[in-house]
């Protein structure tokens, strides 16, 4: 009994010390617990609705992070990984009669060799040329779609997919956890060593290439794990909508990315998705304004832009954060000591 | 006999009508430093461009242990051992330093040399000892003054453990006393060994630099370039004296 006493203690601890130090920590702590617990407390289908389709979107948002953000690669048709990955799954799904769990990755995969036929092309590209080109891409599919609607099903889609699932709070569980854990990858990819070349990358190609690293390789992979996170993503929305329309490859699908993205904070992963947690409920909070609703947004975001460029979440947590000047630790603003070499903070 | 280690055979290269390099011919042992100097626009980082094949050479061929490599990618270049600096630093300003050399130990060649060592912040520390900035390790490249930055940029090459090291004004920037430390340091990597977890092979090196005083006593053995044409070639003692050498880039004064 003491032995296992003593390692709850030891458990609670290293939580102390390593959770409980950081508001940002606690936060990302509450966000798992809550959406974790929420259907505990209610089932309201339409709140879980709204959930299940920002978890979706949230998944969206930080892949373009990796991508765009990460590695510097603007893609301005990010939309193109969703719709492919939303067609295919359909139909899989249709015509071969393939349940959710088989359709889902194999949408993915889609995506990813959509990733890689965009991205080849692409690599000689730079900034606004690439931002052009990837822009071209869903509108081209988009033309695609409408030619051939005996596959595709034209302007209406393809619709009549199976269920994600059997019921409201199973599909809830299956995006809210598959979300929270590929974002938490998308995160530790990001902090790996492939990371820092994707950083390296955005900052300065060439010099790169002089330190003796295939850019190509890594541009192309950046290419293609996003388009596997997106695609999953897609996969997701065609299941749960039970619809795959041209509205997933639409122009304000890709800039709805961007914005979530630039809105939370690029380079960040956390950002974009804060950002879709927080905009998409919104969104749907002003139905009662249908008017207003759009000029609201575009209220909110040019402020967000205007008075903190680096984006809304880096801005809240250089708020509640410092960064110790001596061995670059957070720390929580209210200290004056830095928690780990007791440098001064100020 | 065997090929030379790096061999340069009529190389020409041309920025439109002007003609940066004009067949260039050399040679280099294995064991050798020498330093490259010039006038300003006399074609020595368009020369060390088109080694590190950053910039496609026009005609002629770069033979590197008997192999042609002009036409290789950059990247193939540094892995089979040659690495240049850039003149202009090109730090990754956003990083902190640490990342910056991290990069290229991240290089193919570089994890494969990595013997019993995995740790890659290990070894780019090591990296940094070297340069005399690890005390920066986690500071903003951006953060640098300019003789750190050069210092970073030799860093970054060495952590790639060369065979072949071209350093572009190493000493630029740096006051004569870090100048002093810089040049014996250079010359320590280049005689080979441990520096901590970093290995060196002992690379042969091509230098450019103003600081002539400097150069002239680290190097056996100086290429003069004007204009894109060799004027001169042999030991520091005897380029001084040349009088080609001196009307171009020395001025009547001498040193």
């Amino acid at each position: 009994m003491g032995l296992i006493g003593f390692y709850l203690r030891k458990l609670f601890t290293v939580f102390k010390g390593e959770v409980l130090v950081l508001p940002s920590r606690v936060v990302v702590l509450l966000f798992f617990l809550t959406l974790l617990l929420l259907p505990v407390f209610t089932r309201d289908p339409y709140l879980l609705r709204i959930l299940i389709l920002t978890s979706i979107f949230a998944i969206l948002a930080a892949s373009w992070d990796l991508l765009s953000g990460f590695t510097g690669q603007m893609n301005f048709g990010h939309a193109l990984f969703f719709g492919v990955s939303a067609y295919t799954t359909a139909l899989l799904n249709l015509h071969l009669h393939l349940p959710s769990w088989g359709s889902i990755p194999l949408g993915a995969l889609a995506a990813v060799l959509a990733g890689l036929i965009v991205g080849i092309p692409s690599l000689r590209l730079k900034h606004t040329y690439l931002a052009l080109t990837t822009l071209a891409f869903p509108i081209i599919l988009l033309g695609v779609v409408y030619a051939i609607p005996n596959i595709t099903g034209g302007e209406l889609g393809l619709s009549g997919l199976s269920r994600l699932s059997g019921s409201r709070v199973t599909d809830y569980y299956i995006t809210t956890i598959l979300m929270l854990g590929l974002c938490t990858i998308m995160w530790k990819i990001t902090d790996s060593n492939t990371g820092i070349i994707f950083h390296a990358i955005r900052e300065d190609e060439v010099a790169v290439r002089a330190a003796g690293i295939n850019t190509t390789r890594y541009k192309l992979l950046a290419f293609c794990l996003s388009g596997f996170f997106a695609g999953v993503s897609g996969g997701l929305y065609a299941h749960f909508m039970r619809i795959a329309g041209p509205s997933t490859l639409e122009v304000s699908m890709s800039f709805q990315v961007v914005i979530w993205a630039v809105f939370g904070g690029i380079v960040t992963i956390y950002g974009p998705v804060g950002a879709v947690f927080i905009l998409v409920p919104l969104l749907e909070f002003f139905r009662f304004w249908p008017e207003g609703r759009m000029l609201m947004f575009a209220a909110i975001i040019l402020l967000i832009l205007l008075y903190m460029p680096q984006g809304l979440l880096p801005w809240l947590r250089d708020k509640v954060e410092k960064e110790c000047p001596r061995c670059k630790i957070r720390n929580i603003a209210t200290r004056s000591t830095c928690r780990i070499c007791a440098a001064s903070l100020d | 006999m065997s090929s030379p280690f790096l061999e340069i055979d009529g190389l020409n290269k041309g920025f439109g009508g002007l003609k940066a390099i004009r067949d260039v011919s050399f040679s280099l042992g294995r064991e050798e430093m020498i330093g490259l100097i010039g006038p300003n626009g006399a074609g020595k980082t368009t020369l060390l461009r088109l080694i590190t094949g950053i910039l496609k050479p026009d005609s002629g061929a770069i033979r590197f242990k008997g192999k042609k490599i002009n036409g290789h990618k950059t990247w193939s270049i540094v892995n089979q051992g040659i690495v240049g600096t850039f003149q202009n630093m090109r730090p990754f300003r956003r990083l902190p330093i640490i990342a910056n050399v991290m990069v290229s130990c991240l290089s193919p060649r570089a994890m494969k040399r990595g013997e019993w060592v995995k740790r890659v912040e290990a070894k780019a520390m090591d990296a940094l000892e070297f340069a005399g900035i690890s005390d920066m390790a986690l500071e903003d490249a951006s953060t640098l003054s300019q003789g750190d930055l050069k210092r970073l940029e030799v860093a970054r090459a060495v952590a790639t453990e060369p065979e072949l090291l071209l350093l572009d004004e190493p000493f630029g920037g740096l006051s004569p006393a870090e100048t002093d430390l810089m040049g014996k340091s250079v010359k320590r990597l280049h005689k080979g060994g441990r520096f901590g977890r970093l290995h060196s092979e002992g690379p042969a090196m091509i230098i450019i630099e103003h600081k002539l005083q400097q150069l002239m006593k680290i190097v056996e053995r100086i290429i003069v370039l004007n204009y894109g044409e060799i004027i001169a070639d042999g030991p520091p003692e005897e380029v001084v004296k040349n009088k080609d050498v001196i009307r171009s880039y020395l001025g009547g004064g001498g040193i």
